[in-house]
């Protein structure tokens, strides 16, 4: 696990300040999708190996959502950004 | 310095009770500091910023996006709120009943705080006046600094006990002493 994760508003900081809610990708299904589109955002998950991004809690910092850009192979970070601005990138894509 | 400070038993502090004399290395715990939460409305976060640190006799301590620790020795949090209460999109809230204060100065006070805070304290990254939420001691809580040898910890009320009792440890080498202060 990648034990330094620099955090955007409070600098770099040790993995024991985070904690780790889960995948950042899937998208959240609008109100009425069907069923099945829900059962997959809620439940079903890739666990790949490598490059994915991932929810972080920034508990004992800013405890501000992130979203950590990471390899879970390499221990490598690539990127560390506000929940918030990666939703807002999202949505005007 | 004394002849028990250098040959000092190993149950020194324990038998006799641990000294009260201001050491170099020192914590100092505010008696009744004034301490407030203040969060900015969306859209308003540099102007409610900018107000905070025109405040005579407090100081905000950052502890994330729009949000802000302002503490005072000085004056009572009654008159602080009534001081904030002017700055547009500023929600304010007392927390001096559920927050504790702690002053750690002196030459080793850097390499006492390397041991429980895993921010990097050193003046080029963390300049005089610069505060940060961190990890103190295990526990969530302000770090600031207030000197070139001093740094000012905001924990709270709950943990403060643990808090203290670590710093101590930690500084124990180094002859850390402890007071309160008004
Ligand atoms: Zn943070």
């Amino acid at each position: 696990m990648a034990s330094l994760i620099t955090c955007p508003h409070c600098g770099t900081r040790p993995k024991e300040e985070f904690s780790i809610r889960g995948a950042a990708g899937p998208e959240r299904p609008s109100p009425t999708a069907r069923d099945e589109d829900w059962h997959r955002y809620v439940y079903v998950r890739d666990n790949p190996k490598g490059r994915y991004q991932e929810h972080w809690h920034h508990v004992a910092g800013c405890r501000r959502w992130l979203v950590v850009d990471r390899d879970n192979l390499s221990h490598e970070v690539f990127g560390v950004t506000d929940a918030a601005e990666f939703e807002r990138a999202r949505v005007a894509k | 310095m004394s002849f028990h400070d250098l040959y000092r038993h190993v149950l020194e502090d324990l038998v006799t009770g641990f000294s009260t004399d201001r050491n170099a290395n020192h914590l100092a715990v505010a008696r009744r500091p004034a301490i407030l939460s203040v969060l900015a409305a969306a859209g308003q976060e540099t102007s409610v910023a900018e107000a905070l640190h025109a405040v005579e006799n407090a100081a905000p301590r950052f502890c994330g996006p729009s949000e802000w620790l302002l503490v005072s020795r000085t004056l009572s949090a009654e008159h602080l709120a009534d001081a904030l209460f002017d700055i547009r999109g500023a929600l304010v809230v007392d927390q001096s009943e559920g927050k504790v204060l702690l002053s750690i100065s002196g030459p080793a006070v850097r390499t006492v705080l390397a041991k429980c805070v895993a921010v990097d304290l050193h003046p080029e990254a963390f300049a005089m006046g610069q505060s940060a939420n961190a990890l103190i001691c295990h526990l969530p809580g302000n770090i600031a600094r207030t000197g070139d040898d001093e740094f000012e910890i905001v924990t709270p009320r709950s943990f403060a006990v643990s808090v203290f009792e670590e710093l101590l440890e930690m500084g124990r080498e180094h002859g850390l002493t402890r007071n309160f202060t008004e």
